[in-house]
């Protein structure tokens, strides 16, 4: 039961103590900030006990220091929807048991990131003999954010089972649920966040895909959720002010850049995303963009320096392989085919995508700036997935098997944000 | 949504209805298996989940030192389950090793593990290099598919008994072939009570000095593709001393079986020293072999070496030495394809 406390409990807590949000989003904040701190912690060699000693209480103190002198700012809850809340809480509710009594049984969790998280919470170090060659494994230069946070996990339970970890990969879909409905709510209509909650966690990429979904250990539900905060902080920065819950959120590139920073630190898929925020962040945040691109480059050079001590897995590096590109158009054509097909697979994603695509073009008449945002998001993420199909030295009909529909798992928060401005054209165009 | 259309609403249901259409159903299942499992404790959900293979991790885990590294060793086709045996493994340091001679191969790295587990995607299970080498070699072919067989003798030495393994594909085998032929039984071993139908061969591994009695019946012939493993169970060198009640026809093949070649090896009756010239590649060696119960002495060219009882003692050589003593000498090279070469000493004239 400990993993199921730290879940609901700590890792939210440490989010709340530096963002005063929803559970969800204090839940994501928190596991980023965890696993960033304890990173950076590692790569200059302090003890990570010692490290998130200092976190806890930190966070304790804040959090009571905060409860006290600002109760009034405690953020108001979101507005109450029965039919999309039971919607919602439905399979949440249903993972969450299925989790608790099924162990692990994917691929992917078990030969890469919770093999780390075992590593990291045995070893108490990001560069010890696990790292080194001393044991097997596979992807030995994956981002380890997400592993840390499985460590702190398995080393407060004194035990290397992963049953402890089977609540951590429901809880980042709950948090995301969570941080699209509140999110939504407050940027586009409390019934459209409530809805878009709903939809998410009936995806069945999402909810019960084997390769990626809540029951397994896979970290795309991370990166979708993290991209989430970062998408939404930039749509945010567009929006016209309603009321006190859509007011301008104060040092918001602060909290832009740390989205990117947990995005870069969970998955190599984060850097290049990361890449791609901060390029459209640009036109959004203009000069303020300087620190969330401060923040990106402190974790992209650390992740390096990290990758530089130990020796590398049999990940493929994307950086060495773009000048091969010329040489495997031939790929070309495969990968441009890659995510048309994925999308209109209704056994991974019912209507999702082609409701999306459809929303896209509604979108853009009720919402022009903030729907341009999604659509360019969506858009440079495809083509950047595109890129890395095509220099692949993978057979690239078998990688995109195995992985586009968890890429698509990425980019579910611009789409489902430009679902809830589509509604908003029916609305508009009755009450006009 | 909190719309003033209908129509945001119908399509938001049929979009989620979209969804569930294939989420449902999965939930479902999903659910009903986690109740499958539920009486039952979180490893025996493993079990079930992963068949006798997990049981066999789980019995490892148990075991196998905490501290000591192990070494995976999988076929080709179960490198899946070798990653999921490092999973569950962990803390138990685990290396791979993809077959017995990447594992080989590995010899020269000093942080090689001790400790070999085999892994297949039926079970895992702890064994040594031994037994996974005899395994192969079971299952693939005799180099030399009709062995010549020698004279009858009663009693002789086999002056080189091998199985070892170099780097692969270099593995060394005594291929042996020990017949008994009806029309060889006199009517005296039926005197004795040892007959009709079986032939008593004894075979002592020197230098260990370690005895095997194999029973032969009339008409049967017996067959090794690895003898000294087969009969001693060790991957090591040194010769074979035979002494059979009734006369035996043998044959005896060194053989690399990586590399399909075999010489065949002389019943050899001590002793012979003198070794006719002939050209030296690599690897040249001399075998000096005492195979009495008493120090030999015996000079090599100029140099004077005491062979202890039983013993048989190799010196690297640029050139064919003069070699004398009660000693069965014999030199050994390897030609540039790898082929081991051996020269025979001439036999020495009766006195």
């Amino acid at each position: 039961m400990i993993g199921l406390f730290i879940t609901l409990f700590l890792f939210p807590l440490v989010g709340w103590s530096v963002a005063r949000r929803s559970w969800g989003e204090a839940f994501l904040f928190g596991a980023g900030l965890v696993g960033t701190i304890l990173f950076f912690a590692g790569v200059v060699h302090l003890p990570l006990v010692a490290a998130l000693a200092l976190v806890l209480i930190g966070s304790i103190g804040v959090a009571v220091w905060t409860y006290r002198n600002h109760k009034r700012d405690i953020p108001h809850p979101t507005p109450h929807s029965p039919l999309p809340t039971i919607a919602m809480a439905i399979p949440l509710v249903v993972l969450a048991l299925i989790a608790a009594v099924t162990p692990l049984n994917d691929f992917d969790g078990r030969a890469f990131w919770v093999l780390k998280a075992k590593g990291i919470a045995h070893e108490r170090s990001i560069d010890g003999p696990f790292f080194q060659g001393a044991t097997l494994d596979p992807r030995n230069q994956y981002p380890l954010l997400i592993p840390i946070d499985g460590a702190v996990i398995l080393g407060l339970a004194h035990d290397l089972d992963d049953r402890h970890l089977r609540w951590l990969y429901v809880g980042f879909l709950a948090a995301l649920a969570l941080l699209v409905r509140e999110r939504i709510t407050n940027l586009v209509s409390p019934a459209a966040g409530a809805w878009c909650a709903a939809l998410l966690v009936w995806i069945p990429q999402f909810a019960v895909a084997t390769e990626g979904g809540a029951l397994s250990a896979y970290n795309d539900i991370a990166v979708a959720a993290f991209a989430a905060g970062a998408f939404f902080e930039l749509v945010g920065e567009t929006l016209p002010r309603r009321d006190r819950d859509t007011a301008p959120a104060p040092y918001r590139e602060i909290r832009f850049g740390l989205w990117l920073v947990f995005l870069i630190l969970t998955k190599s898929e984060g850097l290049p995303f990361a890449l791609v925020f901060l390029l459209i962040g640009a036109f959004v945040f203009r000069k303020r963009i300087v620190t969330p691109a401060i923040l990106a480059a402190v974790a992209a050079v650390a992740l390096l320096i990290w990758r530089a001590r130990i020796p590398a897995g049999d990940e493929e590096n994307f950086v060495r392989m773009l000048p091969t590109i010329p040489e495997k158009l031939a790929n070309l054509r495969a990968a441009l085919a890659a995510f048309p097909r994925h999308m209109i697979a209704f056994s991974s994603w019912g209507a999702f995508w082609v409701a999306v695509i459809l929303a896209a073009v509604l979108a853009i008449r009720v919402d022009r700036r903030a729907a341009t945002i999604a659509i360019a998001v969506i858009a440079s993420m495809l083509a950047v997935y595109c890129g890395v199909y095509v220099a692949t030295d993978w057979v690239v009909t078998d990688l995109i098997a195995v992985t586009a529909n968890r890429l698509l798992m990425h980019l579910a928060a611009p789409a489902l944000f430009l679902l809830a401005l589509a509604a908003q054209w029916w609305t508009r165009t009755k009450s006009m | 949504m909190r719309s003033y259309s209908l129509i945001p609403r119908v399509l938001c249901a049929l979009l989620l209805l979209s969804l569930a259409a294939t989420t449902l159903p999965r939930l479902v299942a999903r659910t009903r298996e986690a109740l499958t499992l539920l009486p039952l404790s979180y490893d025996s959900r493993r079990e079930r989940q992963m068949g006798a293979w997990y049981a066999s991790i789980q019995s490892l885990r148990r075991t196998l030192p905490k501290k000591e590294p192990v070494a995976l060793v999988l076929g080709i086709r179960d490198t899946e389950a070798a990653i999921f045996a490092n999973y569950y493994l962990y803390p138990i340091r685990a290396r791979l090793y993809a077959g017995r001679n990447d594992y080989r191969n590995a010899a020269p790295d000093p942080t090689r593990p001790k400790t070999i587990l085999a892994v297949t995607s039926e079970k895992t299970e702890r064994t040594s290099y031994e037994v996974l080498r005899d395994r192969d070699l079971r299952a693939g072919h005799r180099v030399v598919a009709a062995p010549q067989l020698s004279e009858s003798a009663t009693s002789f030495v086999l002056p080189i008994a091998a199985s070892l393994d170099g780097a692969a594909p270099e593995t060394f085998v005594i291929e042996a072939t020990l017949a008994d032929l009806n029309d060889s039984w006199p009517r005296s071993a039926l005197a004795d009570g040892i007959g009709p139908f079986s032939n008593e061969v004894r075979m002592t591994f020197w230098p260990k000095g370690v005895s095997r009695t194999l029973r032969i019946a009339p008409g049967e012939t017996l067959s090794y593709y690895d003898l000294v493993y087969q009969l001693y169970g060790v991957m090591e060198s040194g010769w074979i001393q035979v002494e059979s009640r009734l006369p035996l026809r043998t044959a005896f093949y060194f053989v690399n079986r990586g590399r399909a070649d075999a010489t065949r090896l002389p019943n050899v009756k001590p002793f012979a020293t003198r070794i006719p010239q002939a050209p030296l590649h690599r690897d040249a060696k001399l075998f000096l072999l005492n195979p009495g119960d008493s120090i030999a002495v015996t000079t090599v060219g100029a140099e004077t070496i005491p062979i202890m009882p039983h013993a048989i003692v190799t010196k690297p050589i640029s050139a064919i030495p003069d070699v004398s003593g009660n000693v069965y000498a014999f030199v050994t090279t390897r030609e540039l394809n790898g082929k081991t070469d051996f020269y025979w000493p001439e036999p020495r004239p009766n006195p």
